[in-house]
């Protein structure tokens, strides 16, 4: 992470066809409801048809229009990763300004909230994915996993960049005026680590997409057409009827590239800001 | 200093470490129990749907449920500490439905970890030396890719590839009921091939990135201007300041993998604790998953502990000085 050194030349164009592919996802989970031919969950023919037909790309193991439940499953996806990164991301960077606020001045606040958020970290997030899910099942488990599980990484990263704004001359005068912790945090910090903020909301999102398609592939994720609940249900047949794990396994592949070096992009853009 | 004063600060240092081990284990037993137990719904009312009040009573208090947080909390950890894992459930002691299946998994961590030493630091090290250049950018950009792919999408490419496409290995691990998988051994390749692709994307760009900073660093720097020869500079120069790093990489990536391994072991119905695991969540049986996140979370709280140990071990720097 702290090596600045691949940029080779050919960045820009990498960075737009990400953007653009990543564009085309999100078109087409959007319109892919309304463009679907066929109903995502009732059957249109015979399980395991080759593609063709009443089927573009073939149907599945009961039968269901493959490309339907593609062109369906891919709002609910996304709506819930952006949801759980924005929450994750607003948890992490409250814990982070407040510790770097309260940190300034009692060194022990500072462990109080980081601690536990270092106790969080110990465990691979598909861990925590689990435990939510266990207790809540349903979108709700999902989210709340996804928020919890990026808080801590969230709340180091801003830390940091706060660690110096803390002794502003702005900052102690407004803390001096008796500012309320709300104003001192949102106000007074906050406008100073928001790209490093904004560059990390967009590793929550890789981390978000992730688990939320780590949930469908248990099938228990958000939706009836989850894309990784695609890729569970074709691996038995993929024998007989490849095309069903190979389209969902390119778009979650090609999804998770275009975001993280979008990501990638933005967090190294920031650097260079900074530097 | 003397030798004993250098013992003494290395006992302290060994303690003082130990002990925010320790704290950080208890942090995370409170955070695991706790926290789900936080979570609106519990394991009986959420998947005993339209039953009346009365059985829903009965099953919270078969489950142990209706008793206060601190007194479950308080038994579940001093069970664990004396080993007892707890009970599912559906009544099965954890630690026995784990270990019939924990050997299987920790083969498939310990093959992939016996490829994933040699290989990322091969990549690592031949892309860090050769910054910018042909192969580092094909190194960089493949780690890149590989680390932004799911590793569940990774193996159902891999299961497209070599077992659709090419017909090679199995795609589905059938191993005989009580059988190791090492009678089947073709049963292991994919698995571990796409557990491997997992760890080889994080571990290799961290030991190229160490391998190039190294590289850069005026004593490497001072060693190529006199004219050694680079296999001598690669080996007193440069592979001195990488190992320790690598070694932190690997035991952490080593500690990740059995986590990882759980949506592989799904990808090919392998028989490790990941199958276990995954019926655990399905049905709610929170004990099970709470005894395993806390063994792996523990796992890797003790890999971090030891990495911080060995690189302070392997940098003479840091083997001297204070804290």
């Amino acid at each position: 992470m702290t090596d600045r050194t691949g940029t080779g030349t050919g960045r820009p164009a990498i960075t737009a066809t990400s953007a653009a592919v990543l564009l085309l996802l999100l078109a087409m989970a959007l319109l892919g409801p309304l463009l679907a031919p066929h109903s995502p969950t009732s059957p249109v023919g015979v399980p395991y048809e080759a593609p063709g037909g009443t089927a573009p790309l073939g149907t599945d193991h009961l039968g269901r229009d493959v490309l339907s439940r593609v062109l369906s499953g891919g709002l609910p996806m996304l709506a819930t990763s952006l949801a759980a990164a924005v929450l994750g991301s607003l948890i992490g960077v409250t814990a982070g300004l407040w510790a770097a606020l309260a940190g300034a001045r009692r060194a022990w606040a500072e462990g109080v909230v980081l601690r536990p958020l270092d106790a969080v970290a110990a465990l691979p997030p598909l861990f925590v994915l689990l435990l939510a899910l266990t207790a809540l099942p349903g979108r709700a488990g999902v989210i709340a996993a996804v928020a919890v599980a990026g808080a801590p990484l969230s709340a180091r990263v801003v830390r940091a960049a706060a660690a110096q704004a803390v002794s502003r001359g702005h900052v102690e005068a407004a803390v001096a005026r008796g500012e309320s912790t709300a104003w001192l945090l949102g106000r007074e910090l906050l406008p100073l680590v928001a790209g490093p903020a904004a560059a990390d909301l967009g590793l929550r999102f890789v981390g978000a997409i992730y688990l939320v398609t780590a949930a469908g592939f248990l099938g228990l994720g958000v939706g009836q057409t989850d894309w990784g609940l695609l890729i569970a249900e074709a691996l038995p047949g993929a024998a007989l009827q490849p095309t069903a794990l190979a389209v969902p396994v390119l778009l979650v592949a090609a999804l998770g590239v275009c975001v993280n070096l979008l990501a990638d992009d933005v967090l190294r853009r920031w650097r260079t800001v900074a530097a | 200093m003397t030798r004993r004063d250098m013992a003494h600060r290395a006992i302290r240092l060994l303690a003082g470490r130990l002990a925010v081990t320790g704290g950080l284990l208890l942090l995370l037993s409170v955070v695991v129990f706790a926290g789900t137990d936080l979570l609106p719904g519990d394991p009986a009312t959420a998947r005993l749907g339209g039953l009346g009040p009365a059985e829903v009573a009965e099953a919270r208090a078969r489950l142990g449920l209706d008793r206060p947080l601190a007194e479950r909390y308080g038994e579940w950890v001093t069970g664990l500490l004396r080993g007892d894992l707890g009970t599912s459930a559906e009544g099965r002691p954890v630690g026995e439905l784990l270990s019939e299946r924990l050997g299987n998994s920790l083969l498939l961590a310990g093959l992939t970890l016996a490829v994933l030493v040699p290989g990322s630091l091969l990549l690592g090290v031949a892309a860090g030396l050769r910054q910018g250049r042909a192969v580092d950018r094909a190194v960089t950009t493949g780690m890149l890719l590989l680390a932004a792919v799911p590793e569940f999408v990774v193996a159902g490419g891999l299961v497209l590839l070599f077992a659709v496409t090419l017909g090679w290995l199995p795609a589905v691990s059938l191993v005989p009921a009580g059988a190791s998988p090492l009678s089947v051994p073709e049963v292991l390749v994919l698995p571990v091939l796409s557990l491997l692709l997992l760890g080889l994307a994080y571990a290799t760009r961290l030991i190229r990135a160490a391998t190039a900073a190294a590289a850069r660093a005026p004593h490497v720097e001072f060693m190529r201007i006199n004219g050694l020869p680079p296999r001598t500079v690669l080996r007193e120069g440069v592979l001195p300041a990488v190992l320790p790093v690598a070694l932190q990489v690997w035991l952490t990536t080593g500690a990740g993998l059995i986590g990882g391994a759980v949506l592989v072991e799904r990808v090919f119905g392998y028989p490790g604790i990941g199958d276990v695991l995954i019926r655990a969540v399905q049905s709610g049986d929170l004990p099970v998953v709470q005894a395993l996140a806390m063994l792996l979370g523990g796992v890797m709280l003790l890999a971090l502990f030891a990495a911080d140990l060995s690189t302070r071990a392997l940098t003479p720097v840091l083997r001297t000085a204070g804290r």
